[in-house]
């Protein structure tokens, strides 16, 4: 953010926005509501767009959202995917859990640690689905998340880039 | 990043920590409701039907703009071929014509034939026609959701169909929409039976939008490519003599088919009530409680 404090383009009274603070939750819950496109998927290999969302803000910040938001929000995102209540409340919550412990024993961060860690999060994710899934009835070998999985690990630089944007457009910067 | 720890302030330390007892508060009460909503499902249903007519307008909305702009495209194609296309199916007309009449002779007579043997046909009321307009991207359970809801009379455990052949059944129902569990889901199995010849199978969703076939009795393999697999009727839930799935690959004991109706291209989809009525209690898996 040095180069961007250097140009000279910088107006007087630029500031956050409006409900800068609400703008992360905010985005979680739209991106959670992608779900509810007409897309009819037969083999169900989307990632869960809301926990993108919601890993690439944590990454990206450490005070996204206060850190038990992550339980309503997680609750907002079952109703909407239709998942059985409570699966992205434990979730969620843990993610935040989990990342606030490895923030203490992290020495440094870089973009390849990131998305290591995302991939990781997103392989606990999958697994936990597929696990909670397996309880309501029938499901494949553990091996049929893997495509969800690699397609989810892509998809996260993206949503990386867009939390990006949206964090500096909302701080005004 | 968050530093270890907020420097000296009291204050601050104490929000740290309290912020974190919050998390495994939530953490604990999401525990405690996947527990409830996996123990008891339908306790809340009220919750989940309330939250899909809040999503599923959305989903109607897209779902119309989509059609529109797919429609614009195909009909445009209709257009450039007019003449052709005329000419084509007044031949076509001319030959069903044909056909619709020997059909008639048909009916009459099976008509006649049913009477002589005092079969009693059971009436099958459709109780709403919907059309489904999304679908669970990221799940490994597969369902749809239909527009349509208990306002119009739709009840959880209801059976689905399309003129082409079966959907599902319904296993979650709002005002306005409904879930319904794909016949390609892990967890759906219906009994049924091959077209041809008539032996007894089992149809099971494998997850990714085809089925297996499976069999009643251990020996040769019945199936041969091709082949149409029909609802049998057997535990009532589903009505018979609905189209499931056309076979597409033998394995050693069964076969894979992929099912008739393809939920992506369907223009719409009937909910009927229950080929029994007291199938509904009955019904085993925990997915289709009674409401």
């Amino acid at each position: 953010m040095v180069r961007a404090a250097l140009s000279s383009g910088r107006r007087i009274g630029q500031g956050p926005r409006a409900g800068a603070a609400a703008i992360p939750a905010v985005s979680v819950i739209v991106a959670a509501l992608l779900s509810a496109l007409p897309i009819v998927s037969t083999s169900g290999w989307y990632p869960d767009f809301g926990f993108l969302v919601l890993i690439a803000w944590r990454l990206l910040r450490s005070d996204p959202w206060p850190a038990w938001w992550a339980a309503p929000l997680g609750l907002a995102n079952d109703l909407i995917i239709g998942a059985p209540l409570g699966m992205s409340v434990v979730l969620w919550s843990a993610t935040m859990l989990l990342l606030d412990l490895i923030d203490r024993r992290t020495m440094w961060r870089d973009y390849w640690i990131e998305w290591g860690l995302a991939a990781l999060l997103l392989l606990l994710g999958e697994s936990f689905e597929w696990w909670v899934a397996g309880l309501t009835g029938p499901v494949g070998r553990f091996g049929s998340i893997l495509p969800p999985l690699l397609i989810a690990i892509f998809a996260f630089p993206i949503a990386a880039w867009l939390v990006g944007r949206l964090d500096r457009w909302r701080l005004g910067r | 990043m968050a530093p270890p720890r907020p420097g000296w302030s009291r204050r601050a330390q104490y929000g740290l920590f309290f912020s974190f007892l919050a998390v495994i508060a939530g953490l604990i009460i999401g525990a405690f409701m996947l527990g409830l909503s996996l123990v008891a499902p339908q306790s809340f249903q009220a919750v989940r039907g309330a939250a899909l007519d809040v999503t599923a307008p959305i989903s109607s909305a897209l779902n119309e703009v989509t059609s529109t702009a797919g429609g614009l495209v195909s009909g445009a194609g209709n257009y450039w071929d007019a003449a052709h296309q005329n000419a084509k199916l007044k031949v076509e007309r001319k030959k069903m014509v044909q056909r619709m009449i020997e059909a008639k002779a048909i009916v009459q007579e099976n008509r006649q034939l049913k009477a002589a043997l005092q079969l009693r046909e059971r009436s099958r009321a459709a109780v709403a026609a919907g059309r489904i307009v999304g679908s669970s991207l990221s799940s490994p359970r597969r369902f749809a959701v239909l527009s349509v809801g208990t306002g119009d009379g739709v009840r959880v455990g209801m059976p689905v169909r399309s003129p082409d052949g079966l959907i599902g059944r319904v296993i979650d129902a709002g005002r306005l929409a409904s879930r319904v569990l794909l016949i390609s889901d892990r967890s759906n199995i219906v009994p049924a039976r091959i077209l041809r010849g008539g032996l007894p199978v089992i149809s099971q969703g494998r997850g990714d939008g085809t089925v297996d076939l499976r069999p009643l009795e251990v020996g040769r393999n019945p199936f041969r490519r091709g082949d149409v697999v029909v609802t049998s009727g057997t535990g009532g839930l589903y009505p018979p003599l609905v189209p499931i799935a056309r076979v597409i690959r033998l394995d050693d004991d069964g076969a894979i088919a992929v099912p008739l109706a393809d939920p992506a291209n369907t223009s719409f989809a009937v909910v009927e009530a229950p080929y029994e009525p007291e199938a509904q209690a009955a019904e085993p898996l925990p997915l289709a409680d009674a409401p």
